[in-house]
């Protein structure tokens, strides 16, 4: 069995979808190069003013009431992706009809268990269609022909059961069937209206009037032409993509996160009907002045919380905001299992996953963006080489490490400041820092550290702890020498 | 003493839609706490920092605030937790901190640092603001076991115009997250806020060793004084004197020898 689901008008549809206020007002759809551009499609309210497919921009605009649209074939195609997405739900496997924009071929064999009859099948599918804002037209037959024959034909829902193809089509119009001009003005000259009308002609007698295509026509009218499904298997990736072209030039970002907010939203939804979770966005703006600012969140792990996403995606505009008003957006998305934990009463205090990735990136738009992380040292001999990572902490587990004795920790000055040293003979003994003046008490170094002698990034320097002393305080600390400036410097206080 | 048991049954009956257990003493939990990886000081404190609540940690340069506030969270991230180091003056060695034993993929480091043209002895507004937004959203985010708010080369006149009510807020916060804030300073801050606060001291001079020719810095013995501990509290209030601990920190190249 096959329910061949179609909106009629799609292109009017779409605009009435993405601009629900144009609902119930005269709309025709205007493509082409300006001024060669036509009307392509019209609702029903502008057809009934006289607007037909084919008029001019002029003079459709001539006809009062009528709003005139641009055909926007992104939007069509998001929305086609709608009806896809859909269409998946009911059947695994479906059929795009292409000459027809926005219809869809589903097999229903086995989907009984699932979503009842055929009547209540397609009574589910064109109810859910209609939440998505689409008036579509279901019919289920036997034959695939048949069923989209009535879908073009027959307002609703329509089921015919097995064998009762041809009575069903009786009564439609030849149109239903995809007659070429030629094939259409013959019938017209023939008498012939209707789809019983042709199929009730004697087969042999039209394929030598018409030719083979004779065959085919006289089959498709009564039901019986038989056809192979062509199921679709796209890759499910290339459909998390939404885009949207802005009436005129946005500069905030406030307004923008509205529509985000919205695109966010489809792509989750796609995402949440195949079981799976979004790991990573990829925002492209098209910027006034041909300019493309690219940005991509990826949260550490897949989420499928809308307002995660969505904060995260604020606070990365927000931290690098684009350099000119935006013209259109795109939102590409790359999807992933999602996380699954199993969390347990003893195991000890962890951040949430969703709420890290939002704190670190307020904490990255406060701080910058290399101030906030966990610490990786570098295998490297030169002091203090670290790189900052993002900050993701392992499963919690418990780690024993031997206990070693409690480590004096250095306090690094960053950058490293100067001071005046006096030397008794050629050991210092008195460090003048911060308009200061130390005693030095006790001393310990020279140590000679150095490295990276083959290339610019060079080091060397010699180190002495020393202890430092006033009359009222005492620290301990690490200065240097460096010889190539012929400086002295604090690297450090041991706290 | 039946009539005595029965008027004050009465009177919490009577009570109990408004006052539950109005003449009953509420049972205190006893605190959950930190170790804080030196056994002298666990024994002074009564098994370690707090969780849920302020611990001040104050003393001048050399005092051994950094080495104690290190060998807690190595501690606390070894026990498989995350913890936050809010760096106000970026002072922290990451390889202190991997001498200390602390898993450093647990430990998320806010490194707030001066402006360009901004020396770090001058007035530390913003640097002191940022520290204190960063710890608010840390709090708020929740999930970390211990924070470290590391304010030790802020001048405390400078720290002392932060409002009261900062601190206030952050013990609420602190106590609904179960995180540990510990706060480095030079003087006490977070007056009544913090329910435990220490003053850390020099405990004496440890002359760098001199062996043959060469003097080496081995080691640092510190003390630690505990001046409030309020999980100590009692039925009858009474300030309880100060208990000292002392303990010693080594330097990593005296460890490997």
């Amino acid at each position: 069995m096959y329910a061949v689901l179609h909106p009629p008008n799609f292109a009017a549809q779409v605009v009435a979808q993405q601009r629900p206020e144009l609902r119930k007002r005269p709309v025709a759809l205007i493509d082409g190069e300006p001024p060669a551009d036509t009307v392509v499609a019209a609702n029903k309210a502008a057809r009934g003013l006289g607007v037909e497919v084919g008029m001019t921009r002029l003079q459709a605009a001539t006809i009062p009431e009528v709003v005139t649209i641009r055909r926007v074939h992104e939007d069509e195609v998001a929305a086609q992706s709608i009806l896809h997405t859909i269409a998946c739900m009911f059947s695994p496997r479906i059929e795009y009809v292409e000459i027809h924009p926005g219809t869809y071929a589903l097999d229903i064999d086995g989907m009984n268990g699932m979503f009842g009859d055929e009547m209540r099948l397609a009574n589910k599918l064109r109810q859910r269609v209609m939440t998505e804002g689409f008036l579509a037209n279901v019919a289920v037959a036997q034959n695939f022909d048949a069923a989209l024959c009535l879908a073009l034909g027959r307002t609703g829902v329509s089921v015919v059961p097995q064998g009762g193809e041809a009575t069903a089509l009786r009564d439609l119009p030849l149109h239903v069937l995809n007659l070429t001009a030629e094939q259409a003005e013959t019938f017209k000259a023939w008498g012939i209206r209707t789809c019983g009308q042709l199929a009730a002609l004697v087969e042999t007698d039209l394929i030598s009037r018409i030719g083979q295509t004779g065959k085919r026509l006289y089959s498709l009218a009564r039901g019986a032409w038989p056809h192979l499904m062509f199921p679709v298997e796209s890759n499910f990736e290339d459909s998390l993509v939404e885009r949207m072209e802005l009436d005129f030039p946005v500069e905030l970002l406030e307004p923008l996160l509205f529509l985000l907010g919205r695109m966010t939203d489809t792509l989750l939804e796609r995402a949440k009907a195949k079981a799976r979770a979004i790991a990573s966005l990829r925002v492209v703006l098209h910027l006034d002045g041909g300019k493309r600012h690219e940005r991509i969140v990826r949260p550490a792990l897949p989420l499928e919380d809308k307002l995660t996403l969505l904060k995260l995606l604020q606070l990365d505009l927000e931290t690098h905001p684009p350099g000119a008003a935006i013209l259109s957006l795109e939102l590409h998305a790359h999807s992933a299992e999602p996380y699954r934990a199993q969390h347990g009463l003893f195991l000890p205090q962890a951040p949430e996953p969703g709420r890290l990735e939002v704190l670190l990136a307020r904490l990255r738009k406060l701080l910058g963006e290399e101030r906030v992380g966990s610490v990786e040292l570098k295998d490297d001999h030169r002091p203090n080489a670290f790189r900052i990572v993002p900050f993701a902490p392992p499963p919690p587990k418990r780690s024993e490490q031997r206990n070693l004795a409690v480590a004096t920790a250095l306090r690094v000055c960053r950058p490293p400041q100067t001071i005046g040293v006096v030397f008794t003979g050629s050991v210092p003994a008195r460090v003048f820092w911060d308009g200061q003046g130390y005693a030095v008490r006790e001393i310990a170094g020279p140590w000679r550290v150095s490295g990276q002698w083959w290339n610019e990034a060079n080091w060397c320097r010699e180190e002495w702890d020393v202890r430092l002393a006033t009359e009222s305080a005492e620290r301990v600390c690490r200065i240097a020498f460096d010889p190539r400036s012929r400086c002295w410097y604090v690297q450090g206080t041991y706290d | 003493m039946a009539s005595a048991t029965n008027l004050r049954l009465q009177i919490e009956t009577a009570l109990a839609k408004r006052v539950p257990a109005a003449l009953t003493l509420k049972i205190k939990q006893a605190p959950e706490v930190f170790s804080t990886g030196i056994e002298e000081v666990d024994a002074v404190l009564g098994g370690g920092i707090p969780r849920g609540s302020i611990t001040e940690v104050a003393g001048g340069a050399t005092t051994g605030k950094t080495s104690f506030a290190l060998s807690s969270i190595a501690a606390i991230t070894q026990s498989g937790a995350a913890c936050a180091w809010v760096d106000v003056s970026d002072a922290l060695s990451p390889e202190s901190a991997a001498a200390a034993n602390i898993v450093l993929k647990r430990l998320l480091w806010l490194r707030i640092s001066a402006e360009r043209r901004e020396r770090i002895t001058d007035k530390p507004w913003s640097r002191l603001g940022q520290a204190l937004n960063a710890t608010d959203l840390l709090l708020q985010a929740g999930g970390f076991a211990a924070i470290v708010l590391d304010m030790s080369d802020v001048l405390p006149q400078h720290i002392m115009r932060v409002p009261l009510s900062t601190w206030y807020r952050f013990r609420l916060a602190a106590e609904q997250a179960r995180t540990a804030l510990i706060f480095l300073s030079q003087s006490p801050c977070a007056s009544s806020c913090a329910t435990l606060s220490l003053r850390c001291e020099l405990a004496g001079i440890q002359p760098f060793r001199s062996e043959k020719e060469t003097a080496l810095f081995e080691r640092q013995r510190y003390s630690l004084v505990r001046e409030r501990n309020r999980n100590e509290g009692s039925a009858i209030v009474r300030k309880k004197p100060p208990v000292r601990a002392e303990w010693s920190a080594e330097t990593p190249w005296s460890r490997v020898r």
